[in-house]
């Protein structure tokens, strides 16, 4: 039975050829003279970060447009060869710095699945609880941004409100706002602080009526619909052609959601709806953002009813030769002492092999794909940032498109530069 | 009124008179009782002290987010942290409309181009803040792509460290600047030249 | 699944729950289009590139002492796991399938080539291939044949080197520490 609805929005395929990823002038147009090339350089208002787009103006038609990234190149997959595992986790929340803990949790799956570690349920249901609040943290920073691009100024503050609110959470729990480094091969780094429940529950009950908030401004505000709407279109074929997971893909059609196809975590035992629309365009893809915050909300619901009756459980795996012991067993035992020294100086080993791993990020499929040589730093790690296949579909989604329609169209790709680059 | 044989009309010719000349007895204005209240106050000239004020109270920054400091930098911009006290909230997309530079995030050797030109765009006076670890120093990443401090390239005023900053951290980044400059403190590419 | 009717498989790996087909480099795109039309891999989800360069003379040993782990028996280690294999050839590209359906079947293509041999592209079987293999052609320099746009993405145009490589330095500045004067 088919579990994917693919509707047609278009006839055939949009996707340029024969460069998939660049929208070509065509022939008549560049020999009549008309064309303005302009640059939309690397440092420009829009928020997303450092993208160059170079297109091609016929009046206030885009007919050219060339994508050019790597301003935000930082080297990660070259620094993590020379980290150790246990140190190299800081490295990935910086690729998606937006919603960094699901980055943070990619890696550290890929080295659990490596080392056949088991981990203990309060970590897999907390590590639950913040990546659907990272996922809410992210479409608030896409919701600000994309309205105060379009237009709607207004939304960046009153999305910035419930991301204050979000990150006070983190630091509550972690002690840092943004890349908290609190995710460990085996479980967590520290046990869950009282007195984060009920901060959780004030801001679960807080999250409804302020999504609540956000749709009274925008869901049939004239212009935004006017902005959004029948704009940026892609099909669910080239969808999949394109390599587009998550949101996007999502709001063309396609039923697809890592957390049910494959769920990881707690997915299994928490109920959610996964939002799926079928016009492919911006007001789509706003929409999907939208009903996800909503239902990540109630993600975190099940999850702090779950976690509040495991006050008490241990929160990382026993495995010493992995975990650092507790601290006042140091003072106590050698074996404790010689584990210590060795997982901070050397480092754990994790056996040889290759695996990969994927996980819904908030953009779509995040995967990690780690090649370990049995020593105690990685061979190779790579990221597959679901940003760096969304920009590859600018050029689809811009087909026929004006000017004003670049940045919505663009900004509803919903890329972070930061993993696109790595 | 009369005809001056083509020459522009001067206000004189209109028949006013500057306000000094028509009531000779009058006193220092509301402006000039504040210039001198400062003079009081601070060791500088009192056109020098009115200009550092006036910089001070509504330097804009330019849009230059990289990476993830440019998120702490939306913060502040946001209602709990609220730059706008400051007079600051008028983030200049252009460069030539902004006095300060926040550097938010890691420079990849590609990017160091287009950010000295950035910085040559910006018209004197104008003040550079290094955000976070990365544009200070090239913070975590130590490698082949990542530029080691914005220092390298332009002449950096203030430098915030944190991976990211708290936007409390940079407001207090920011404070000490706008301090430096009533002091009287010139912005760094006259002490340290272009780069140091 | 039938996935022994791939063309040009060379041999299939099963690890940690997941399959890996090493396939020729000649037949590559035989194999994609297969594996696309015939057993419903509709999206290539990455394309990654490994370098090998100096894996069998590590000497590095695998995992110390856990239930998985150890076994102090087997000759030369010294109780530590097998070291490892030596691999084909110094450069494996991996691809990374999915197919949209219930169940989210993945597998992974695996081709060994030398420094400089080239790999088919893979564009015209799925469009989503193009930045992934210049990317990887950028990086760790493999030459993908057919690629109607083989251009640096990542780096500066002009950049000589291919940076992942295992032979190009992580570069960067020697850290001076203060108290080291």
């Amino acid at each position: 039975m088919a579990i994917v609805q693919r509707p047609a929005i278009y006839e055939g395929t949009r996707i340029p050829s024969p460069i998939p990823t660049i929208l070509e002038v065509p022939e008549e147009l560049l020999a009549s003279d008309d064309i303005l090339t302009v640059n939309f350089g690397p440092n420009h208002p829009s928020t997303h970060g450092v993208l160059r787009l170079v297109v091609d103006l016929d009046g206030e038609k885009v007919v050219g447009l060339r994508a050019v990234i790597g301003y935000l190149h930082t080297g990660f997959e070259k620094s993590m060869e020379s980290k150790t595992w246990w140190k190299g986790i800081t490295f990935p929340e910086r690729i998606d710095y937006v919603s960094f803990q699901n980055n943070e949790y990619v890696f550290v799956a890929a080295i659990e699945k490596l080392l056949g570690i088991e981990v203990p349920p309060k970590a897999t249901w907390m590590r639950t609880l913040l990546c659907e609040l990272n996922r809410i943290h992210s479409h608030l920073i896409w919701l600000g941004t994309s309205g105060l691009e379009l237009g709607a100024i207004s939304m960046f503050w009153f999305a910035f409100r419930e991301r204050e609110m979000i990150l006070d959470l983190f630091e509550l729990v972690t002690g840092y706002r943004m890349h908290t480094r609190y995710f460990q091969a085996g479980g967590l780094a520290e046990d869950i602080p009282r007195g984060f429940w009920p901060e959780c529950r004030r801001f679960v009950e807080r999250m409804p009526n302020a999504v609540d908030e956000y749709e009274a401004i925008l869901d049939r505000n004239e212009i935004w619909m006017e902005r959004t709407q029948g704009i940026g279109l892609l099909s669910a074929a080239d969808a999949i052609a394109l390599g587009q997971t998550g949101p996007v893909l999502r709001a063309s059609g396609v039923d697809w959601d890592l957390r049910k196809q494959q769920p990881y975590l707690a997915y299994e035992d928490v109920r959610f709806d996964v939002p799926v629309y079928p016009n492919g365009d911006v007001y789509d893809r706003y929409r999907v953002h939208m009903d996800e915050m909503r239902q990540s909300t109630r993600i975190v619901a099940q999850c702090l009813d779950r976690l509040e009756r495991m006050e008490g459980e241990p929160w990382i795996a026993d495995d010493r030769k992995v975990v650092l012991p507790p601290r006042h067993e140091l003072h106590t035992s050698m074996e404790s002492l010689i584990h210590h020294f060795k997982i901070v100086t050397e480092g754990y080993r994790v056996p040889e092999g290759e695996v990969y791993v994927a996980i819904e990020s908030p953009r779509g499929e995040l995967g990690c794909y780690v090649v370990s040589d049995g020593g105690p730093k990685p061979w190779r790690v790579k990221f597959r940032a679901p940003g760096f296949a969304a920009l590859e579909a600018t050029a689809t989604c811009m087909s026929d498109a004006y000017v004003a329609d670049m940045i919505a169209i663009v900004g509803s790709l919903d890329t972070v530069m930061g993993e696109v680059d790595r | 009124m009369a005809v001056n044989g083509g020459r522009p009309k001067r206000l004189r010719d209109y028949g006013l008179k500057s306000e000094r000349v028509l009531w000779p007895g009058k006193g220092p204005s509301a402006f000039e009782q504040e210039l001198g209240d400062l003079e009081s106050r601070l060791g500088l000239t009192t056109l020098e002290k009115a200009v550092a004020w006036a910089q001070t109270k509504s330097m804009w920054p330019d849009t230059f987010g990289l990476a993830c400091c440019a998120i702490e930098m939306m913060a502040i911009v946001s209602s709990r942290y609220d730059i706008a006290r400051f007079g600051m909230e008028a983030f200049r997309s252009s460069p030539r409309q902004a006095d300060l530079l926040i550097v938010s995030g890691r420079v990849a050797h590609k990017m160091a181009a287009p950010l000295r030109q950035i910085y040559d765009q910006m018209l004197e006076p104008k003040w550079v803040i290094a955000m976070g670890a990365c544009a200070s120093s090239g913070g975590m990443f130590n490698n082949y792509t990542t530029l080691q401090g914005v220092d390298k390239i332009v002449a950096v005023d203030i430098y915030v460290p944190g991976c990211p900053p708290r936007p409390e951290a940079l407001m207090e980044g920011i404070i000490r600047l706008h301090e430096r400059v009533q002091a009287g403190i010139p912005p760094a590419y006259e002490v340290r030249g272009v780069a140091s | 699944m039938s996935l022994e009717a791939v063309p040009g498989l060379v041999e299939t790996k099963e690890a940690y729950g997941e399959t890996t087909l090493v396939v020729d480099p000649a037949r590559l795109l035989e194999a994609c289009t297969y594996l696309r039309d015939e057993e419903g891999f509709d999206m290539l989800v990455d394309l990654t590139a490994v370098d090998y360069l100096g894996w069998a003379s590590k000497g590095v040993a695998g995992y110390i002492g856990t239930a998985s782990g150890r076994d102090i028996n087997r000759p030369s280690t010294q109780g530590l796991q097998a070291l490892p294999a030596p691999k084909p050839k110094r450069f494996a590209v991996n691809y990374h399938l999915l197919a949209i359906r219930r169940g989210a079947p993945r597998v992974r293509v695996q081709v060994w080539v030398d420094d400089g041999e080239p790999v088919s592209s893979v564009v015209g079987i799925w469009p989503t291939a193009d930045w992934h293999e210049r990317e990887q052609f950028d990086l760790m320099g493999i030459p993908f044949e057919g690629h109607p746009n083989m251009t640096r993405i990542i780096m500066d145009d002009d950049w000589e080197g291919y940076p992942l490589r295992k032979d190009y330095p992580i570069g960067g500045e020697p850290v001076r520490f203060s108290s080291a004067e």
